[in-house]
C-alpha cells in the first residue's frame, strides 16, 4: 500500500498530530511520482532546485496558483487512465482542466465515507432530499449537479426532489412543489436533508418565511449546504441570519446546518463542526502565505491560502495557491472538541473596492479581454 | 441621500424630484448669470474650512479609506483655494476673447457662455472628484447634475451641500443624485435635462453616457489612462530613485501613476541593468512606505509568481512585495500595481510605432535622462500621444491650472457666442 491511501484509510480524520510524519512522507512519495510523469511539474521543482526530492518538506514544495491550471494542462499519467473530468465553476470565465484516476477517486471515496460518519451524516435512516439545484439530466455536467447527486447516497433517500425542474425545453423554479413537499415530509416521520449553496438556501429559507411557512421537521433532519469558495466569503452576517432561518422555518436547530467546502484543484471535503468551522482533515495541509515574500506565516495572520494533500496520482496538485486570502486559526481555539487548527476565508485577492484608472485603461489594451 | 435646492432629501423623493428637474434648469439657466467670482469664494471658503477641520468629524469616516497619502489630499483641497481657482479661470477661459472681423461693417463681440447644463457621471478611484467636477461646472456657470458614483461614501454630498449652505447663489445650480448606474429611467431623464454629459471613468462609463445621450447633447469624456517611465540606458541614481518613490506613494493606483519603464536601447543587457538598479531603488523605498492593501499586495504576488512559473515567461525579481519584471516586447501594459513594475526596451526612433494606436489612452511619461535631451525625448513621446511629460518624481503632481488629459475642461464646458 502506498503513503497516500494509508494516510486516506487513516481511521481518525481530524488526527493532524498523529499523521504529521505519515502526511509529510505521503507529500514526498507524491511529488517523487508526479516529477517523474510530468515534465512541466519537473520543470517547476528544478526552478526551485528540487532536483532531489529526499526529506523535502511538503511547504517547500512549490505551490501551483490556480490561474496557472487554467492555462496549462498538467498531467502525469496518459489521458486514457482519467475516469473522470471535472470543470471548476468558472466563475471567472476560465476552467482548469483537472482529471482523476482510479486510483485518487478511491482514496476520495475512503475519505468521504470517513468525513460524513465522523460529522454523523452517515445514516441507515432513510429520508427525503430537497435538492436546490438542476434536476440532473445527461446534457448538464457540472461539478455540483454531481457533487449534489452524490449526497444523496449518505443516507438512503426515500424521494428527491428538486427546486429547478426540466420542464417544456427549460429548467423552472419549482418552489411550490418544494413547499408541497416540505409540509408533506413535517407530517412524516422521516427526516428531510436539503442540499444546496448557502446563497440559494438562504434565499429560498427567506422565501419560505415571507410566505409564513412555519414547520417542524422531524428530528435528524438537516440543512447542508456546499459550493465553491467564493460561496463563503465574508458573509458571516448571512450566515447567522440563515441558522435563526433553518430555525424558525423548518424547525431545524442551528447544529443542523453543515457546510461543506472542497474545489476541484483541491478535491479534499471540508465540513464544518459545530461551531460552523472548517477544521484541516488528515487528508490535507494548509499553508498561509506572507503575500509579500510567498513564505508561511504563523498561525492567525492573514495571507494567500495554500492547499497541500497528496491525494491525487493523475496531476501534480499536491500544493495548489488559491487566489483567496485567508487566516488559519491555531488549534484549541474551537470549542467544538476538534483539537486541530481550523480555516477562514477572508475573501478574494484583488483591489476591493478601488477601482483604479490605470486598470480601466488597460482593459482596452487587452483588447477586452479580462481575468 | 439627494441634494436639490440647498435641501437635503430621502431617497425616497427621487420620482418627484426629477420630474421637476429639467424645467428648473431652464428656470435657473435663464435667470441672472453666475458669476465665477461668487464660485471662487465659496470653493475658498469650502476649502478654508476642510484645512481647519471644521469636517473632520463629518469627513472621517469617508477618509480613512482613502486611496492617497496626506500629501496628495492636501494638493487636492488645495485645488479649491482662490488662488488656484483663478489661476484656472486665467489659464483656460483667458482675459477676453479676440472679437471676430469682418471685411465691412464693425468688429463683432465675442463672449463665453456657459453650456447650460451639464450631467456628471462620476468616477469613484479618487475620493473628491465628484465634487471637483461640480464646481468645474460651476465656474463656467453651469447648472450641475451630479450621479455619484456607486462606492462615494457620501463625502462628496456633504461638501456639496456645505458649499451651498456658504453660497445660497449655487442652490439652483447644484443637484446630486445617488441612483445607481442601473437606474436607466433616471439617468434618462437627468440626460435630457442636461446639454452635455460628462463622464469619468472606463470604457464601459463612457460607452453608457454615450447611449444615454440624445443626439444634440455633448459626451465630454475623462476616460482612464495609462502612464509610464521613459529612461536612457544609463539614468541617474536620484531619477530611479525619485522613480521609485512615486511608485510607492501612488501604489500604481491613479492615471499618472507609472507602471513600468521603457529604455531607449534595443540591448536586453542594457535593460536588465535598469532593471536591477530600478528594483534595488524600489526595495529600499518602499521599506519607508506603509504597506499597500493586503488584496492589492496578494493579487499582485500572485501574478508575478504565477509569471514566474511560466516557461517562456520573461525574468522576475521580486522580494519583499515590490517586483521588477525585465519583458523584451515593447508593449504598454497594466502592471500588477502595488509596486510592481516592468522593464522593456523601446528605443525612441520606434516609439510612434510602439504606441500609436493607443493614443487616447496615453497620459503621464516621466523622463529619466540628462537634462539636455530632456527637449528632444518630450518631443517625441509628446508627438506619440503623451499629454505630460515630467521629472521622474512629478508624474502624479497636482498643480493648480493644470490641463487635463490634453485639454482644457473650463472650455469644453462652455460656448462661444459672438454677438452684434
Amino acid at each position: 500500500m502506498t503513503l497516500r491511501d494509508k494516510l486516506f484509510r487513516w481511521r481518525d480524520p481530524y488526527d493532524l498530530a498523529g499523521t504529521e510524519d505519515l502526511f509529510a512522507a505521503a507529500m514526498a512519495e507524491n511529488a517523487a511520482l508526479q516529477a517523474a510523469g510530468c515534465p512541466d511539474y519537473r520543470r517547476i521543482l528544478a526552478l526551485r532546485g528540487l532536483e532531489d526530492l529526499t526529506g523535502v518538506s511538503p511547504a517547500a514544495l512549490p505551490p501551483i496558483p490556480t490561474l496557472y491550471f487554467k492555462r496549462h494542462v498538467l498531467l502525469s499519467v496518459p489521458e486514457r487512465r482519467l475516469l473522470i473530468r471535472a470543470t471548476s465553476s468558472g466563475t471567472s470565465g476560465s476552467m482548469s482542466h483537472i482529471g482523476f484516476d482510479g486510483a485518487t477517486l478511491r482514496r476520495g471515496g475512503h475519505m468521504v465515507v470517513r468525513m460524513a460518519r465522523r460529522h454523523q451524516l452517515l445514516s441507515p435512516r432513510p429520508c427525503h432530499y430537497l435538492i436546490l439545484g438542476y434536476q440532473p439530466r445527461r446534457e448538464n455536467q457540472t461539478a455540483f449537479s454531481k457533487t449534489g447527486f452524490g449526497f444523496t447516497f449518505f443516507a438512503p433517500a426515500l424521494s428527491r426532489t428538486y427546486a429547478l425542474v426540466w420542464r417544456e425545453g427549460g429548467y423552472r423554479l419549482d418552489l411550490e412543489g418544494l413547499e408541497r413537499k416540505l409540509l408533506a415530509c413535517a407530517r412524516g416521520g422521516a427526516p428531510v436533508r436539503t442540499i444546496g449553496f448557502p446563497s440559494y438556501t438562504y434565499l429560498l429559507l427567506r422565501r419560505l418565511e415571507e410566505q409564513g411557512v412555519r414547520l417542524e421537521l422531524p428530528r435528524g433532519s438537516l440543512v447542508t449546504m456546499g459550493g465553491g469558495w467564493k460561496q463563503f466569503e465574508g458573509q458571516q452576517v448571512e450566515k447567522a441570519e440563515l441558522y435563526r432561518l433553518a430555525e424558525t422555518v423548518l424547525g431545524i436547530p442551528e447544529e443542523g446546518c453543515v457546510e461543506f467546502f472542497g474545489a476541484v484543484e483541491h478535491p479534499i471535503l471540508y465540513t464544518t463542526c459545530r461551531a460552523h468551522h472548517f477544521h484541516i482533515p488528515v487528508y490535507s495541509r494548509v499553508v498561509i502565505r506572507d503575500p509579500d515574500t510567498l513564505e508561511p506565516l504563523p498561525p492567525g495572520r492573514p495571507g494567500l491560502v495554500n492547499l497541500l494533500t497528496p491525494m491525487a496520482d493523475s496531476m501534480p496538485i499536491l500544493s495548489v495557491m488559491t487566489d483567496d486570502l485567508g487566516v488559519l486559526h491555531p488549534g484549541g481555539t474551537c470549542p467544538c472538541g476538534i483539537a486541530g487548527p481550523w480555516l477562514e476565508i477572508l475573501g478574494r485577492a484583488g483591489v476591493r473596492d478601488i477601482v483604479t484608472c490605470a486598470a480601466g485603461a488597460s482593459e482596452y489594451l487587452r483588447g477586452g479581454e479580462r481575468e | 441621500m439627494i441634494l436639490a435646492h440647498g435641501n437635503l432629501y430621502e431617497d425616497r423623493e427621487l420620482v418627484p424630484l426629477r420630474e421637476g428637474l429639467a424645467e428648473a434648469c431652464v428656470r435657473t439657466m435663464a435667470g441672472p448669470p453666475l458669476k465665477s467670482g461668487v464660485v471662487v469664494e465659496a470653493c475658498d471658503e469650502l476649502a478654508r474650512r476642510v484645512e481647519r477641520g471644521d469636517y473632520d468629524r463629518l469627513l472621517a469616516p469617508f477618509l480613512t479609506g482613502l486611496a492617497m497619502d496626506p500629501g496628495q489630499f492636501q494638493a487636492a483641497v488645495g485645488l479649491f483655494r482662490r488662488e488656484s481657482l483663478l489661476y484656472k479661470l486665467e489659464t483656460e477661459l483667458g482675459p477676453e476673447l479676440v472679437p471676430l472681423r469682418r471685411p465691412e461693417g464693425g468688429p463683432i463681440r465675442r463672449v463665453r457662455y456657459p453650456l447650460g447644463t451639464l450631467l456628471h457621471i462620476a468616477a469613484g478611484n479618487v475620493d473628491g472628484l465628484p465634487a471637483y467636477s461640480v464646481a468645474e461646472g460651476l465656474l463656467a456657470g453651469n447648472v450641475n447634475i451630479l450621479k455619484l458614483p456607486s462606492m462615494d461614501q457620501g463625502a462628496s454630498i456633504l461638501l456639496l451641500k456645505e458649499l451651498t449652505d456658504l453660497e445660497p447663489r449655487l442652490r439652483d445650480y447644484v443637484y446630486v443624485f445617488d441612483v445607481p448606474s442601473t437606474d436607466l429611467e433616471s439617468l434618462t431623464v437627468f440626460a435630457r435635462a442636461a446639454d452635455a454629459v460628462v463622464v469619468w471613468g472606463g470604457d464601459e462609463a463612457v460607452r453608457a453616457a454615450r447611449r444615454l445621450a440624445d443626439p444634440d447633447t455633448q459626451v465630454i469624456s475623462w476616460g482612464h489612462k495609462l502612464s509610464f517611465a521613459y529612461a536612457v540606458p544609463d539614468p541617474p541614481d536620484r531619477d530611479l530613485e525619485a522613480l521609485a518613490r512615486h511608485v510607492c506613494l501612488t501604489r500604481q493606483l491613479l492615471c499618472s501613476s507609472c507602471q513600468g519603464i521603457f529604455v531607449d536601447t534595443t540591448d536586453m543587457g542594457a535593460v536588465e541593468a535598469v532593471g536591477e538598479r530600478f528594483f534595488a531603488a524600489l526595495q529600499a523605498e518602499n521599506r519607508r512606505h506603509p504597506p499597500a492593501d493586503l488584496g492589492l499586495r496578494a493579487r499582485a504576488a500572485l501574478q508575478v509568481y504565477s509569471m514566474e512559473l511560466e516557461e517562456t515567461g520573461p525574468r522576475a525579481l521580486r522580494s519583499g512585495g515590490v517586483s521588477v519584471v525585465i519583458a523584451p516586447d515593447s508593449r504598454l501594459e497594466l502592471s500588477p500595481l502595488a509596486g510592481n513594475c516592468w522593464v522593456k526596451p523601446l528605443p525612441r526612433e520606434r516609439i510612434p510605432a510602439a504606441l500609436g494606436g493607443k493614443r487616447g489612452y496615453l497620459q503621464t511619461a516621466g523622463l529619466l535622462c540628462p537634462p539636455e535631451e530632456r527637449a528632444a525625448l518630450g518631443d517625441l513621446l509628446a508627438r506619440a500621444g503623451v499629454v505630460r511629460v515630467t521629472e521622474p518624481g512629478e508624474m502624479s503632481r497636482t498643480v493648480p491650472g493644470e490641463a487635463h488629459d490634453g485639454t482644457y475642461p473650463l472650455r469644453a464646458y462652455s460656448r462661444v457666442v459672438e454677438l452684434v
